[in-house]
């Protein structure tokens, strides 16, 4: 599948990995906010490539083509469509507040800013918890994703566990030197690399295939039940309304987007991610949309996992090995663009919310507990990634549910002065175990009342969080002062 | 860019209450929201000739719906995103972040 060209290509993208750390590295400070934060100084670009690169996974070339390759056309709209615009509402909506705390009070991570909001202990633990609940499986996904694209695309040369090894690997490399000033100068670059490439692949491929509208027409004459969403079980309108709570608003909950934003160094710097966010998504998900739907004509009849494989099939089977080495230069840049994200947002998160509840650490002590973390997780994310324990499979199904559930506790400690200690616990915990009665089949399925189960967890978020908030004594006003008083010399 | 981060039309807006701004803000994603759930459009999906040769209306409608988000970012930004004033987020430094 290579020749000396494509070979070429690939060490120039991991040798410019490597000379990016190797930079990062040099020109970090060894202090825990130039380590974990970039010494809150991300400009515009870096913010923005920052959040894209990590919020795009494996799922979006492999998965979603996949999911197009079944459903037609409509498969763009219910997975991506209200993220288009929500997405970046959320990082207003929730960043930009969380983000003026973070300058005021030195927050870095969830377990901070709300712990610092409810002054409680108890609520940054129950972050913390979530957090790394619902992020290390997320994490082991991710990596078994992008290490099964691997072998695909390299039809099969190098095994899955040595692709798992590539991939963190390489991400350590840079990782482990330049904290989150590397990932996010990787993210630049490998962001950057898969929107061209992929932006030229469709280009490609759509002319192997006849050209733009010859393709189209095919599906037209041949499949017209791809044009037409109400045709499609999978989209009826309960589930894509549903959908609506699964994707789209976890996104802000994310440790590694949620810290991303406080690093920014200016309000102005988020205001440009919003701006532009939608089109970033939009184009690379329609990128992948289309390359799934023109994959059901050009290569018909395929199923379930082989399904999700029609990127690499289109590629192989229309395209030269160079377009193949290119192709798997995508996967490896979307892939490891967010595994840096994950591994460095669960190391952050307990080194400065974990481990000091039982020592307190200097900076310096936090940038060396940090880098040990990053090399542990790596490791057990890489073990678990070749076992697949079905348990921790089935939490990440689920996972972005359980960050959606979450949201309503941030939006709340963020705009309702009432919001008490004792409401955001309830309806942190209430929501999670509900999520998992109905995940685990615990519950029967009618009690959903059709929905998907992160709908009825969300609305019961909310409603714990003003029941039980009316319940318990309000908050002292020092303590809604700390908070409220800042936004109200800001929101005037 | 003042225009595109809203920071031109900022003077007019802050006439409002922010209270007012707020509602506004609120009606700009339930009309997003809507338009993301409008079922009734699903009966254009084959009606509707191709746009540009290749994108059929369940295509095209969410290149216009990323369009619009730009649009409806750029209105939210000018009623309820004001610069922050300096003394309000005066950074604590890494060492007093040592020493808490």
């Amino acid at each position: 599948m290579t020749n000396a060209f494509g070979i070429g290509i690939l060490l120039f993208y991991v040798c410019i990995l490597i000379a990016i750390g190797v930079y990062g590295g040099r020109v970090s400070k060894i202090t825990r906010e130039d380590y974990f934060m970039a010494g809150r100084g991300l400009g515009s670009i870096a913010v923005f490539m920052a959040l894209f690169a990590s919020n795009i996974t494996a799922f979006t070339i492999i998965g979603h083509a996949g999911f197009a390759y079944e459903i037609g056309y409509g498969a763009y709209g219910y997975v991506i469509g209200w993220s288009i615009f929500i997405t970046p509402f959320t990082y207003y909506l929730v960043g930009y507040r969380s983000w003026l705390l973070g300058k005021r009070y030195g927050y870095a991570t969830q377990p901070q800013v709300f712990g610092g909001i409810f002054k409680s202990r108890l609520i940054s633990l129950l972050f913390l918890v979530l957090l790394l609940y619902y992020t290390l499986p997320y994490l082991v996904v991710s990596i078994i994703g992008g290490s099964l694209a691997f072998t695909t695309v390299t039809e099969g040369l190098v095994p899955y566990w040595l692709a798992a090894v590539v991939i963190i690997g390489i991400s350590l490399i840079y990782t482990i030197p330049a904290g989150l000033r590397g990932t996010v100068w990787t993210d630049i670059f490998q962001g950057t690399l898969f929107l061209v490439v992929a932006a030229f692949l469709l280009s490609a491929v759509a002319r192997a295939l006849g050209g733009f509208s010859e393709i189209t027409g095919q599906i037209v004459e041949s499949n017209p039940a791809m044009l037409q969403r109400s045709l499609s079980a999978e989209l009826a309108p309960i589930n894509w309304f549903s959908y609506s709570f699964v994707n789209s608003i976890a996104v802000i909950v994310f440790p590694q987007i949620y810290t991303r934003i406080l690093a920014a160094r200016s309000s102005s710097n988020l205001k440009q991610v919003s701006l532009y966010y939608p089109l970033a998504l939009a184009a690379i998900f329609g990128i992948s949309t289309l390359l799934g739907v023109w994959g059901s004509v050009a290569i018909p009849d395929l199923s379930g996992k082989d399904a999700d494989n029609i990127v690499p099939l289109l590629i192989h089977q229309f395209l030269t090995p160079t377009w193949m080495v290119l192709g798997l230069v995508v996967v490896l840049a979307i892939v490891k663009s967010s595994i840096d994200s994950q591994l460095l947002a669960v190391a952050h998160l307990v080194t400065v919310d974990f481990l000091p509840r039982f020592k307190r650490i200097t900076s310096q002590q936090a940038v060396f507990r940090g880098r040990i973390l990053l090399v542990i997780f790596a490791a057990v994310a890489y073990y678990i990634a070749l076992v697949r324990p079905g348990a921790i499979l089935t939490i990440a199904g689920f996972a972005f549910s359980g960050f959606s559930v979450m949201l309503p506790v941030m939006i709340g400690a963020l705009y309702w002065p009432r919001a008490t200690m004792q409401g955001a616990c309830a309806a942190l915990v209430i929501p999670a175990i509900m999520l998992h009665l109905w995940y685990l089949d615990i519950l029967p399925q009618w009690t959903t009342f059709g929905f998907m189960p992160v709908f009825p967890s969300f609305v019961l978020a909310v409603l714990t969080l003003i029941v039980v908030s009316y319940l318990t004594p309000s908050p002292p006003p020092e303590q809604r002062e700390k908070t409220f008083g800042i936004f109200d010399r800001v929101f005037k | 860019m003042p225009v595109l981060t809203g920071t031109l039309f900022w003077g007019a807006y802050t006439k409002m209450k922010f209270k007012t701004r707020l509602v506004l803000i609120i009606l700009i994603v339930l009309i997003m929201f809507l338009l993301h759930n409008s079922f009734w459009l699903w009966e254009l999906d084959n009606r509707l000739p191709l746009l540009f040769g290749f994108m059929p209306f369940a295509f095209s409608f969410y290149i216009g719906y990323a369009l619009l988000a730009v649009l409806a970012m750029r209105l939210i930004i000018a009623l309820g995103w004001p610069e922050p004033p300096e003394e309000v987020i005066n950074q604590i430094s890494d060492q007093e972040l040592t020493d808490q």
